[in-house]
């Protein structure tokens, strides 16, 4: 049971790095829809290189290398280019979805390290995450960066005409998204599930996305739900564990997207939205044009 | 940017003609072949030869350009399940998850009511496809109208679980489980496999007229006008009394209809196939072909048909390639995201042009006299 | 400023927009401690001006210079820390922050770990010394208009700007809020020695409070005056470059049958809040009614319930003795009732689409265009063309996307447009906001032609002389109601201005 919890706390973990890169990247007013796209392609880097190396540190910095750079082209192509947003981000998903498979394919298998050690039974990303959530939440919302961050995210006009630079705060954003991102996919190729096969996330990215919506841009109800939604995943990977013998294993995959749905419907239903007000970012997704 | 006594800027293009819509087509395609000569580099044999193999295989053999054609109508189907939405604004990225829903539909047909006769069982199994695709897309356009909940979320979530119910339905002792119980769906009886016209499957005529349809409807229809003006501007689509509702549902369920159909086709219709295969998550994949062309033809049906017959003939050839020239597995999944990275490249000289324009030097001429007070 | 050194000079100024000369060598001077009034009609080049001068837009020739030492502005951050501050007509704050967290956004002070406690202290000290009134903890969206451009001055002055730059301050705000407006301004001169530019159209202002004027037309300086040594007739001259009055347009005195009849119609606005508060009003064939308020006081709200595009929380509208309040937009614009939204580009068109397939916005549902589900294209070709000559639109031809028209030939495009279905009920919103004086009045022309037509037209403005020219009754709005319902023998603009301000409201409705 211990065992059980501790790998869903791991699992979280990865929701957590990925979902909180890209809320902060939201906050800044960049939606970045490649979130699947970023974490394939930084955790497969990060295996590869791992396993070439034979060093995790090396894996780990190949892996926020790579989602840093498709990070800044995804900044490039919406911010200085005025791109449309979605057009970018699926175009990285697809990039990367078709890319790491090639790229991949001759290192499938384990990665064939000694794991990384547990620190008290648990993870050591899921104390990282922890830190993370909280630094996140105080440069947010208790420092002038933030401050900035938000504006920028909120109205960027206000925020040039306040003498904030918005292009560059933006460009720190998705990049910042794009390295969290990597992280989030390195955590899962080289610690979670160190074994590479094509496609190896199926859909961690896009309920990672869900999440930065479920939470409201907070990032401690991030947690909340990055935390519920490792636990769900984990229990669909092993519901003999819980429940022997209650539905076909297949069925139990479909339980944490089939979720996902009607918690994405209650948050869109105006009822949700009087209620706990606006908080998505107003410029959310708008290119910014000076002047 | 400054170069000597001129300045380089980037504009946005006032209004791109049609002529810059092929060029950057042709670009991106190009480019992306280009590119893929990296993904020849771990081959045995030269450049050329590899790039010779891609395209025999696909246009050339026999056997080759068969498969090709069959391939063609599965992604041109699916080209149009995501253009449609498309031309509304609306991204439906549920195409294997509509692929899925139509093949457990099609065959469903035969599971359910294995006495019908043979003509009736057909039209029942292609309705039902299209019926069932058109759902699953329909339910993500209504979130999306009703309460904006995102279609991308939604429509990858259904992929999800349409996969996973997929492998619940014909692995494991699943309802629709072949007699070999290898993980594979049952075969359809001979009775029920689709009619051949000229050596390939009615589909094919359907994928051919949907073009035309779908470019008229665009191009002159009031309804295509409609989809048109909520995809360019919904604020001003119901300003003008066009039910966003209604658009946003429509367009999810034509899409989803033909990726539907495209599956029907693909599963029920292709020769040596007639069952789900236990592979059947590569066609889910393979349908994102479907984006690529119809964002590479720019909405334009008719104009996705070459390209989808060129994407059918590369993913093939590539497959067919890397199995002579010993390459890694996936040539043609990265052929995917070279298209797309460069089909992103191109969108930009597209929309914007570089311009030169001459600073001007300050003159010298005196200020105008002015009334003083 | 013989002697004296200008504070702030701009020399020989020129910047060209696409089509444009938006600035042809513009010389502004101007002197520490002075308020110097910028005046000139809308398009004649004072707010590129000003963005120059804060660092939002390069000029393209010319060169700008400070207490007589050449600078020049990258970005409004280079001209904030030179000491020059900017409010824009356009509010610049973020809605869903509070009031501090706006003022000390981009402050220099303000790095790193915020000490928001320290900053409202003093935030505070600076409202008492001029009276200022904010809630400093409350979120901007809650603010009036009159709040939020104090936010913004207490911003600039916070930061300790020199030069405070103010783009028609006054545009939104009720007559009251713009006397307090400019004593605070007079007090801030004179407390601070901040130099205070005051970019506007409106003339009594001007002449309230400027010591100086430079007047703008067509990109180019016509006019420097001692506002002290001079008449509001001369700046007129100079401003408009000949006489321009208002004509008051005859009521065409017959009136017809009730065509629009509002019953205690509530709604809410986008964030959940009720922002029409019961309002009742009727409005007969041939009559124009004025709605006069100042922008957010439920005007849109109004509009969209008429127009079907916001569901009514209460309340019944009938349009010719029908109920109508759940009619959906389509069955509104088939009965004949005709809105002309305030968002020109975002909402009543389409950039990217042709003149023709604008046109059909408002026709893609009429049986006369549609042949077997196909549009007749060649029809509303005819159609577009005949609204082309006949409004004076003026473009190359029908084919062209909207996006290339100016705001008055795409405002005279949508009017046209709207019109060519003969509407009985139109909807006019701020049907002349931003327009050039030309296109202003043509449309004003046109309202007046329809309403000789017939129709009954509700014209909902903010611009105070242009309801008092247009209609035969006036209805002031403030905060979601209305303030009376005045025939226009009544309606005086010290009446209307208080009203629009919420000062007095007689009970009674229309």
């Amino acid at each position: 049971m211990w065992d059980l919890l501790a790998r869903s706390l791991e699992a979280s973990t990865i929701f957590l790095f990925a979902a909180l890169g890209e809320l902060v990247d939201q906050r800044s007013g960049v939606l970045n829809v490649g979130l699947e796209g970023l974490m394939l392609f930084g955790g497969t880097a990060a295996f590869i290189t791992a396993q070439t190396t034979g060093s995790y540190p090396l894996g780990f910095l190949a892996g926020l290398a790579v989602g840093g750079l498709l990070g800044l082209a995804h900044a490039f192509f919406s911010i200085t280019m005025r791109g449309d947003q979605v057009v970018s981000g699926m175009g990285i998903w697809i990039l990367s979805f078709g890319l790491t498979t090639y790229i991949g394919s001759a290192y499938t298998g384990p990665l064939g390290l000694e794991r990384i050690q547990p620190i008290f039974g648990l993870s050591p990303f899921v104390l990282v995450s922890f830190v993370l959530v909280a630094a996140t939440w105080f440069v947010l919302f208790r420092t002038s960066v933030g401050l900035a961050i938000r504006s920028a995210g909120e109205n960027p006009a206000a925020a040039e005409a306040s003498g904030i630079p918005v292009t560059t705060v933006r460009y720190l954003c998705v990049i910042f998204g794009g390295v969290m991102a990597g992280l989030a996919g390195a955590t899962y190729s080289l610690s979670y599930n160190p074994v590479w096969t094509y496609n190896f996330l199926m859909g961690w990215g896009f309920i990672s996305l869900a999440l930065v919506f479920f939470s409201m841009w907070n990032p401690w109800i991030l947690l909340a739900g990055a935390t519920m939604f490792g636990i769900m995943w984990q229990l669909s990977l092993s519901p003999e564990l819980v429940l022997p013998g209650v539905l076909s294993r297949y069925v139990w995959r479909m339980v944490p997207f089939a979720v996902t749905i009607p918690i994405l419907v209650v948050i869109s239903t105006s009822w949700f939205r009087t209620r706990w007000g606006l908080a998505k970012p107003e410029a959310l997704g708008r290119p910014y044009v000076k002047g | 940017m400054r170069v000597g006594r001129y300045e380089l800027k980037l504009e946005p293009r006032p209004s791109p003609g049609p002529v810059y819509a092929v060029l950057a087509a042709v670009m991106a395609i190009v480019l992306a072949l280009a590119l893929s000569s990296v993904l020849f580099l771990p081959a045995d044999t030269d450049l050329f030869s590899a790039y010779r193999a891609v395209f025999s295989y696909a246009f050339f053999n026999p056997r080759g350009i068969v498969a090709t054609v069959q391939r063609s109508i599965y992604l041109l189907l699916c080209t149009y399940a995501f253009l449609v939405p498309l031309r509304a604004g609306l991204w439906n990225i549920g195409l294997p998850g509509q692929v899925f829903g139509g093949a457990l539909a099609a065959f469903a047909i035969p599971f359910l009511a294995p006495a019908l006769p043979p003509w009736l069982a057909i039209v029942l199994m292609v309705a039902a496809a299209a019926v069932a695709g058109g759902g699953v897309g329909a339910f993500a356009g209504y979130l999306r109208a009703r309460l904006q909940v995102n279609e991308i979320l939604v429509t990858m979530m259904l992929n999800s679980i349409l996969f996973w119910l997929v492998a619940y339905m014909i692995k494991e002792g699943g309802l629709f489980m072949g007699e070999t119980a290898e993980g594979e769906g049952f075969s359809l009886a001979a009775s029920l496999q689709a009619p051949m016209l000229l050596g390939v499957p009615f589909t094919a005529l359907l994928a051919l007229a949907a073009a035309v349809v779908l470019d008229l409807l665009f191009a002159k229809s009031a309804l295509g006008y409609r989809i048109r003006a909520f995809g360019e501007n919904p604020a001003a689509a119901r300003y003008g009394g066009i039910l966003p509702v209604r658009i946003s549902v429509l367009v999810f369920f034509l899409g989803g209809a033909f990726a539907g159909l495209a599956a029907y086709h693909n599963f029920a219709a292709i020769p040596g196939v007639y069952k789900i295969p236990g592979n059947y998550g590569f066609y889910g994949d393979l349908a994102f072909y479907g984006i690529i062309s119809a964002l590479i033809a720019r909405g334009s049906a008719l104009g996705a048909v070459p390209i989808a017959i060129l994407f059918a003939g590369l993913s093939l050839g590539a497959r067919f390639a890397q199995g002579m020239l010993g390459l890694p597995f996936g040539v043609d999944y990265a052929l995917l995201g070279l298209l797309m990275m460069t089909f992103v490249g191109s969108h930009i000289l597209y929309q914007f042009r570089i311009v030169r324009r001459r600073i001007p030097v300050e003159d010298a001429a005196a200020p105008a006299k002015l009334p003083e007070g | 400023m013989h002697g004296a050194e200008p504070l702030l000079a701009a020399r020989r100024i020129t910047k060209r927009f696409p089509g444009v000369l938006a600035l042809d060598h513009v010389d502004l001077e101007v002197g520490s401690g002075e308020i110097h009034a910028v005046l000139g009609q809308n398009g004649a080049g004072k707010t590129t001006l000003m963005n120059i001068l804060f660092g939002l837009v390069a000029p393209d020739a010319g060169a700008l210079y400070l207490r007589g030492r050449h600078v020049s502005f990258g970005s409004p951050h280079d001209a904030l820390v030179q000491g020059i501050g900017m409010v824009h007509q356009t509010r610049r704050l973020v809605s869903a922050h509070t009031v501090m967290e706006n003022i000390v956004l981009g402050h220099p002070r303000a790095r790193g770990v915020l000490n928001l406690r320290r900053a409202r202290r003093e935030v505070e000290a600076l409202c008492t010394r001029y009276g200022i009134t904010v809630d400093l903890r409350a979120r901007v969206w809650q603010l009036s208009e009159g709040e939020r451009q104090w936010v913004e001055i207490v911003k600039a002055l916070y930061r300790g700007v020199a030069i405070l730059i103010l783009d028609e301050p006054t545009s939104a705000l009720t007559p009251p809020e713009v006397e307090s407006l400019l004593a605070g301004l007079r007090a801030i001169v004179a407390d601070q020695g901040v130099t205070v530019l005051l970019v506007t159209h409106k003339l009594p202002i001007v002449m309230a409070v400027s010591n100086r004027v430079t007047v703008l037309r067509s990109g180019r300086v016509v006019a420097r005056l001692r506002t002290a040594d001079t008449t509001q007739e001369t700046v007129v001259k100079h401003m408009v470059g000949r006489e321009v009055m208002f004509r008051t347009a005859e009521s065409a005195g017959r009136l017809g049958s009730p065509v629009l009849e509002i019953d205690d119609v509530s709604a809410y606005n986008d964030k959940g809040l009720l922002a029409l508060w019961g309002v009742s009003l009727s409005l007969r064939e041939g009559e124009i009614v004025g709605v006069a308020g100042v922008t957010g006081n439920g005007q849109e709200e109004l509009a969209q319930v008429l127009a079907g595009l916001r569901p009514a929380a209460s309340g019944t509208v009938r349009f010719e003795g029908r109920d109508v309040t759940h009619r959906s937009p389509l069955e509104r614009w088939q009965m004949g009732i005709g809105y002309v939204p305030a968002e020109r580009t975002e909402v009543a068109s389409i950039g990217a689409f042709s003149l023709v397939e604008n046109t059909t916005l408002n026709y893609h549902f009429d049986r006369a265009f549609i042949r077997s589900g196909l549009l007749d294209e060649a029809g509303l070709g005819r159609l577009t063309e005949r609204i082309l000559s006949s409004y004076s639109v003026k473009a190359p031809n029908a084919h062209v996307p909207a996006q290339h028209l100016s705001g008055g030939n795409l405002q005279k495009l949508i009017l046209g447009r709207v019109l060519s279905r003969r509407p009985r009920l139109l909807i006019a919103h701020l049907p002349t906001q931003g327009l050039d004086v030309e296109a202003a009045a043509f449309v004003r022309a046109t309202l007046l032609e329809a309403r000789a037509n017939g129709a009954a037209v509700l014209l909902i403005s903010e611009d105070l002389d242009e309801i008092l020219a247009l209609s035969d009754r006036v209805a002031p709005i403030y905060e979601g109601r209305f303030g009376g319902i005045l025939p226009r023998a009544e309606a005086d603009p010290e009446t209307v201005g208080a009203m629009m301000a919420g000062l007095h409201t007689n009970a009674g409705a229309g």
